[in-house]
């Protein structure tokens, strides 16, 4: 396979994933070459344990096929001080579960119980509302008495009775005997409360 | 009279019975074992081929041992290990992460087997045997796709992501400079990776295998 002087090309983005793959003895591109170069390195890194975090999709996804060969041949496990630092993790965990009153709620889990702590509390405050509400004991103390009927708002029947027809006419004396009425309460009410007639 | 390996596995079947029911009652320290010894072969077995990045195959593993500290009560002893069970935790957490990034899961599809041991209700074989089983079909898979590439390819494969020789020694054994070395590599990851993700049938659905927790 011959490297030198490959014609310049710039590589499309995602052919490296979806492109033909030329034959092993097909002269490379230089993008070939210098996406070749990038990528032996990403392995290097990675065979190395420093995979960086920021590469390309494409790189990606082909550092991570390498990844899985490696794996499935036993070349790649967890290191134990890691391991150990996952289990101790996992067993410190805040939403394991344990005596409630030494649990703290992680965020994640209080931000998602936010919504029904808020139902909750408004529910039980309405049904305190309505228990006050509803064994809310009789008004005590001495009961006002009933003002004398003079004194309020009444049907003025008693006074006029019906009309007869020959009456008809006598709206006058209809209204000065209501007139009349209303005011003797009035005085009363007056005279009642230490008033001037 | 039983043979000794199945006087042996019944005797650490009883211990991890023990230590569960220790943990349902309360004591979490004592799922301690239990995820020292799971942790392994749900790391390399389980995850890291389904995820093929270290970093995020790290960051399951831990989310699938909290989980399980997590539910351990509405775990069911049925007399086999609690290992099916971990590792059905770990599969959904794989696809929750391709889910959430919107990764390709052509990995985790054509990963994508059953294992006759953990799904099988009635088997008794112990977690060993079935991470074994599972890592067996990983390699079954890989090697069949090898077995597609042309000569070379695979050969670049072999001396650098298997054998993990130094660039200039896989170089010098193919005959070529490293720069060469390089490309054939590259061309080689790329063929295999169309080959393997062939395989691959997507799920419309989006739903991992296997039962859900």
């Amino acid at each position: 396979m011959a490297t030198t002087e490959p014609p310049e090309r710039p590589e499309p983005e995602g052919d490296a994933l979806t492109g033909p793959i030329p034959d092993p003895d097909a002269a490379p591109t230089a993008a070939e070459l210098a996406h070749a170069r990038r990528f032996a390195e990403l392995v290097d890194k990675t065979l190395a344990g420093r995979a960086p975090p920021a590469i390309s999709a494409d790189d990606r996804a082909l550092l991570e096929v390498a990844t899985v060969i490696r794996a499935t041949h036993g070349s790649a496990s967890l290191a134990p001080s890691r391991q150990r630092q996952a289990i101790d993790q996992a067993l410190r965990s805040p939403a394991a579960p344990g005596p409630a009153s030494t649990r703290e709620v992680p965020p994640r889990r209080r931000w998602r119980l936010a919504p029904w702590l808020v139902s909750g509390a408004s529910g039980l405050v309405a049904a305190a509302a309505i228990a006050l509400w509803l064994r809310a004991p009789a008004p005590v103390g001495p009961r006002r008495a009933a003002p004398p009927p003079e004194w309020t708002s009444r049907p003025a029947d008693s006074l006029v009775g019906p009309i007869a027809r020959d009456h008809a006419g006598d709206a006058g004396a209809r209204i000065d005997a209501l007139f009349a009425d209303r005011l003797d309460g009035f005085r009363a009410r007056r005279l009642a409360r230490g008033g001037t007639p | 009279m039983a043979s000794e390996p199945a006087t042996t596995l019944a005797r650490d079947l009883a211990q991890e019975h023990r230590q569960v029911l220790e943990a349902q009652r309360g004591n979490l320290e004592a799922m301690r074992p239990i995820l020292e010894r799971y942790a392994a072969p749900l790391y390399s077995t389980v995850i890291l081929p389904r995820l093929g990045d270290a970093a995020s195959a790290e960051d399951v593993l831990r989310d699938t041992l909290a989980t399980a500290v997590e539910k351990i009560q509405r775990f069911t002893w049925q007399g086999t290990s609690i290992y099916p069970w971990l590792r059905q935790i770990a599969i959904n957490k794989v696809y929750d992460v391709h889910r959430q990034s919107k990764r390709s899961r052509r990995l985790a599809d054509a990963m994508q087997h059953e294992v006759a041991s953990a799904s099988d209700p009635d088997s008794h074989a112990d977690a060993q045997l079935i991470a074994d089983e599972e890592r067996r079909a990983h390699r079954d898979r890989i090697d069949e796709t090898m077995q597609q590439l042309q000569d070379r390819y695979r050969l670049a494969i072999e001396l650098r992501l298997v054998q993990e020789l130094p660039r200039d020694a896989c170089a010098k054994r193919l005959g070529v400079t490293i720069a060469t070395f390089d490309v054939l590599l590259f061309r080689a990851v790329r063929a295999f990776r169309k080959r393997f993700g062939e395989r691959a049938e997507p799920d419309p659905a989006g739903d991992p295998p296997g039962d859900t927790l």
